[in-house]
Formats: C-alpha cells, sequence, structure tokens
C-alpha cells in the first residue's frame, strides 16, 4: 500500500443481487478483497425469482450459477448473509460500517440434506414465491440456494421447535440458540446495490388487488410461470387451479402516474411480452390481451416484440384501463376505453396481471448518506459534483435507477471500478 | 357513435390549440395528456357523450374547433372528478370540460338543449335560496319547454314524484332556504367580480 494511502482497500459490497454479485467478482478478480452482505438467507436477489430472463430468456440458474462458482473459487469474496447495514461512518480508505446479522439458526456444517424440514410441524409464508404458497418452519430457500444451507424460520424457533430441529440434525448444523447480532466491518470503498421491489399493487385501489386471488402481479406471474414455483409451472387460476386460458397484461400498472410512480421502469413491457410467450407456450388456444398506453420495448429486442405481435391470439389494446371489478362469476372485469375506436369496454378475464413497476429497496431503513444522494423517487444517484466530493461510497443496479439486468450489471462492473480507483487512492 | 376525423391533407392548425391552453381553465395542462384513456374509460356516463374527454382533447391539438365547441362531452359532465382523481398525468379535466362549456356558451356553439335547460334551472334554484328545491328545479326545467310539454312531462313522472314525497325527498310545503341569503348573494357577486376581473386580465 502507498504511503498516505487508504487505511483500508477491502471493498463492501451491500446487496447480494445480479448487480452486487457482479461488482463483487469483477473487483475481486482484479486482486482486491471485497466482502459481500445480503439481507436474505441467499443470493440471486430478484433474478433468482424469475422464470426466465432477457436477454436469451435462460433460466435464472443460466448466469447465476456461473457466477456462484466464480465466488466459491475466490477465496477474496467474504459472503456474509442475512446481514444489513445500519450506519457508515468515516471516510474515504477507512469506512466503518455497522452490520446486523438476523440469525439463520443453522451452522456452516450443514449439508441441505433436509432431514430438520421433515421434522419440523410449522408453515411460513414462501417468501420466495411472494407468499403464494407455504415452507415448512424448516426449509431452503429455493432449490438453487447459495450458499446451499437451511434456514429455520423464527416462527418455527417460537414455537418450541428449536430442540427438536436440533436433535434431526446428523451434523450438529442447527444453533437454536442464535441471537441477533451487531458488529462492525471495515472498508475502504463501498458499493450500494439494494436493488428494487415490485410497486405495491394493493395501493392501485382501482385496480381490486386484493379484491380477487386472480388479480396478481407481475412477479408473481414469474413464479406462477416457474417450474419450482407453487403450481409446478402451471399458469393456473389462483382462486381455483383451472387453467388460465383469458388473460389480460396491464402495462403502467402505477408507473408513469403521479399518483403512484411517476417514472418508467422500462422493464415491464419487455417482461408483459415474455409473459403472454409463458401462456401461449402451455395453452394452444389461449388469449391474452395486453393493455399499453404506448409499448417501451428497449434493448435490442424488437425481434421478441415483432414474434409476440405476429400471434393472432395475443391484441394489443391501446388504453390504460380505468378500473377492474369483480363480475357476478366472480372473475375480474376489466373496464376503460379503447383509444384506437373509442369503444367502452368491460372485458371477463381468467387471470389479470398488473405490470407494476420497480421501488427502489432504499426508500425505507438505512441508506448512506454521503458519495450518493436519494432523487425525489427513492435512487440513489451519484451527486451532482460526481467522485469530485471526495467519498468512496458508489451505487449500482437497481438501487441507483430502474435498469434492466444487462445495465445494471454493466453499471455494477462500472461501480466496481470507480471502487478500486478509491481504494488505491488514485 | 359520431366519428368525425381531422383532416388529414392539412397541416393541423395549432391555432385553436394555443387559444384553449391561453383562454381555458386547466388549459395548459392539456398539454400534459398522454392520451392514455384513462379519464373516458373512468367516466360513470361516458357512453353518452360523443366524443369523451380524451378524444375531445385530442381534437383540440388537431384544431377542430367547431366540433369541439359544439360536442356534448362537456354538457354531460356530472362533475364527480373520478377522471381527475385517477389522471395519471394530473391533468384538470373536469375543470377543462367545465370551462369549454361555457365558452361554447360564450362563442354561441351551445344550442339551448336538455343539458343547459337543466342546468340553468338548478342554478335558478341554488342561487335564489341556497339550495336545490326538486320540486321547482324540476318544475321549471319541464317547463322551459313549453307549457304543454311541461304538462306531459310533469303527469309522465307523476309516480316518480309521489314516491319521493312519500320518502321525504321531495316536500310540498314553502321550499327550504339557507338562514344567511345575503351572504350567499354577496359570495355571488364577488365570485362574479373575480371572473370578470380576470377574464380581462
Amino acid at each position: 500500500m502507498p504511503q498516505g494511502g487508504p487505511k483500508s482497500q477491502t471493498i463492501l459490497v451491500v446487496g447480494g443481487g445480479i448487480a452486487g454479485i457482479t461488482a463483487a467478482i469483477e473487483a475481486a478478480e482484479t486482486g482486491y478483497d471485497v466482502v459481500l452482505l445480503e439481507k436474505s438467507p441467499s443470493l440471486g436477489g430478484r433474478v433468482t425469482k424469475f422464470n426466465r430472463y432477457f436477454p436469451k430468456l435462460c433460466h435464472p440458474t443460466c448466469g447465476l450459477e456461473i457466477n456462484y462458482q466464480r465466488i466459491k473459487k475466490n477465496p477474496r469474496v467474504k459472503l456474509m448473509t442475512m446481514c444489513e447495514v445500519t450506519g457508515i461512518a468515516g471516510a474515504k480508505g477507512d469506512y466503518t460500517v455497522s452490520v446486523k446479522r438476523t440469525p439463520r439458526f443453522v451452522n456452516d456444517k450443514c449439508t441441505a440434506c433436509g432431514d430438520c424440514k421433515d421434522v419440523s410441524d410449522t408453515a411460513v409464508a414462501n417468501a420466495y414465491n411472494y407468499g403464494l404458497d407455504k415452507v415448512k418452519g424448516a426449509y431452503l430457500p429455493h432449490e438453487h440456494a447459495f450458499p446451499m444451507r437451511y434456514v429455520i424460520a423464527p416462527e418455527a424457533i417460537a414455537a418450541g421447535e428449536g430442540d427438536k430441529l436440533k436433535a434431526a440434525c446428523k451434523y450438529g448444523a442447527i444453533e437454536p440458540d442464535q441471537k441477533e447480532e451487531t458488529f462492525d466491518l471495515n472498508a475502504g470503498a463501498i458499493i450500494w446495490t439494494t436493488g428494487w421491489k415490485p410497486y405495491d399493487a394493493a395501493k392501485l385501489d382501482t385496480y381490486a388487488y386484493n379484491e380477487s386471488p386472480d388479480i396478481i402481479n407481475n412477479v408473481e406471474m414469474e413464479r406462477l410461470a416457474a417450474h419450482d414455483g407453487p403450481t409446478g409451472g402451471k399458469i393456473l387460476r389462483p382462486s381455483d387451479n383451472e387453467p388460465a386460458k383469458k388473460v389480460a397484461l396491464i402495462q403502467c400498472a402505477g408507473s408513469r402516474d403521479n399518483n403512484h410512480l411517476a417514472y418508467c421502469s422500462r422493464i415491464c413491457c419487455l417482461g408483459s411480452l415474455k409473459h403472454a410467450a409463458y401462456v401461449r407456450e402451455q395453452y394452444e388456444d389461449a388469449q391474452v390481451d395486453i393493455y399499453y398506453i404506448d409499448i417501451r420495448a428497449h434493448d435490442k429486442l424488437e425481434a421478441f416484440h415483432a414474434k409476440i405481435k405476429n400471434d393472432p391470439q395475443v391484441h394489443f389494446i391501446k388504453s390504460k384501463p380505468g378500473h377492474i371489478k369483480i363480475g357476478e362469476d366472480g372473475r375480474p372485469l376489466v373496464c376503460g376505453e379503447r383509444t384506437i375506436d373509442r369503444e367502452i369496454y368491460e372485458e371477463p378475464y381468467d387471470l389479470v396481471v398488473l405490470a407494476t413497476g420497480m421501488q427502489p429497496s432504499a426508500v425505507k431503513g438505512y441508506k448512506p448518506e454521503v458519495g450518493v444522494m436519494e432523487d425525489e423517487y427513492g435512487f440513489l444517484v451519484p451527486k451532482a459534483n460526481g467522485a469530485a466530493d471526495g467519498e468512496g461510497i458508489f451505487s449500482a443496479g437497481v438501487a441507483s435507477g430502474p435498469l434492466d439486468v444487462s445495465m445494471s450489471v454493466q453499471s455494477a462492473t462500472a461501480a466496481a471500478l470507480r471502487a478500486i480507483q478509491a481504494v488505491r487512492g488514485s | 357513435m359520431t366519428k368525425p376525423a381531422p383532416n388529414t391533407s392539412e397541416k393541423y392548425d395549432l391555432g385553436f390549440a394555443n387559444w384553449v391552453y391561453e383562454n381555458v381553465n386547466g388549459g395548459d395542462k392539456l398539454g400534459l395528456c398522454m392520451q392514455c384513456g384513462v379519464c373516458s374509460g373512468s367516466c360513470p356516463i361516458g357512453e353518452q357523450m360523443d366524443h369523451g374527454p380524451r378524444k375531445l382533447f385530442m381534437m383540440i391539438r388537431a384544431g377542430m374547433k367547431d366540433e369541439v365547441l359544439s360536442s356534448n362531452t362537456m354538457w354531460n359532465c356530472t362533475s364527480c372528478y373520478r377522471c381527475v382523481v385517477r389522471c395519471p398525468r394530473s391533468v384538470p379535466v373536469t375543470y377543462i370540460l367545465q370551462d369549454l362549456a361555457a365558452k361554447s356558451v360564450e362563442l354561441g356553439y351551445a344550442k339551448p338543449n336538455e343539458n343547459s335547460k337543466f342546468s340553468n334551472s338548478f342554478w335558478w334554484s341554488a342561487k335564489t335560496f341556497g339550495r336545490t328545491d326538486e320540486r321547482l328545479v324540476t318544475a321549471k326545467y319541464y317547463f322551459s319547454f313549453g307549457v304543454v310539454e311541461g304538462v306531459k312531462r310533469g303527469l309522465d313522472n307523476l309516480k316518480i314524484a309521489w314516491g319521493m314525497i312519500k320518502t321525504g325527498r321531495m316536500h310540498l310545503t314553502m321550499p327550504h332556504q339557507i338562514k344567511d341569503k345575503a351572504g350567499l348573494k354577496a359570495i355571488l357577486a364577488k365570485a362574479a367580480e373575480i371572473e370578470e376581473r380576470e377574464s380581462k386580465s
């Protein structure tokens, strides 16, 4: 380390989604020590919950798996799951970061054999499937979780299952006495990649999200189509598990709307085109209606847009629906005005998918106060004077703006380079 | 539904759109409209309108002055404000329609019709008593079509009237009035004065 240079050359990455994973690997493979913090029990963030993702419509294991291997094989990356940042003090080259760790109740001796799951009698909402189904109190986050370790839900410990689960484990991996702990980390630079959450569809009070199980949002649609989702990959109506053959996809559900998110999230149009493909692949006689203001299929994916447009059973209806009612037969009725021919419609569907936008996770909880600043929507953007403010804190991925996967990866690589420059003191 | 279309062989005349932006209450916000259709799709009586607000706004941009000012859209608006609440671009749809109605009267486009006659009767009751008297509003409205038509409409609706009387929704004695009629008069005079001043500035 050069004389008078930074005290710490460690780069801290906060958030283990596609952007955080990328930033951590890029920095580590360039020869820097990286600590990667993740709030949930496993890496992969939102991407891991997709059925397939752009640009090549791969399953998320494709892409994530190779990154997990790179992390596993690189001694410079230290991964810490179930950890959250609660404070940052110090300056570039010498940050002290306060971290809170939530107990997993399982140590690294776990082999993911599942014996604990077999004896657990509690059931908790399955976060991986957005609560659409339940898992046992002792559970593997999902089948391609990294790290491949079980988690014991606090509900199972509260129900007094701790000793029973501990006794069931042949490897001594279960520690029911773990408590929440706090500790400090030292880092020279910080990359903030805390990602996003879907805008709360319950706030779209005219779209009746809470009034029918057959009105879902776009991330739930990904789970309905996924082989490890609540329906085993069959797109079924949540109300009665019948095939959903007449499906409405509603664009800009709370996006580009001054009453909700004023911005365009950029990913939802292509996301819904993908959902149309999911439905059409499963049912030959399916009808998909896409309600839109204008289709903003960005990136180099015009061919995919054109392919869906050529499907005679997918209809593009230029209209933002006014409201959704529940019909007498219990089916959702989408109501509005078709703007091309000014016909007022009231159309029943098996399944309605609200294409909700991305809201930065950082709107809630701790966020850094220097280096980056919060814009009017809660995204953390570089300060007007950029790196000139002398801080070593950078944002990337959707924490920094509404980006798709490839743009997140690009921004993460850029942030890794800036962090390296910060800890090199040049 | 009627389907007037702009003459696409000619360049759009922006004169009318600019006039609306500058002279109609809320018109300056019209540029924000992105033609999503939430206003017309949400309107509880949208099917009774010839064009609906979204299309009317597009017609303003297309310079279709005569079609816009003789439309029934603004006259059918009940001011429920559903479109204003839902508009993703915060366009004050109701205000614009209300002022377009006023402008269509001012410029001689609005012919006396059901809506304007009812509107006149309603306003007469509101400003005279400070309240709407169902019986007098209805009578004034019916007889504005002439004595014969007034009697005919009255007889046709006798059953409804009787039902309203029985349930206390209409009464036969003196019209209900507010206490401070002088206060109301002063408020209306002030409003007229402000309108006069603003229309000049």
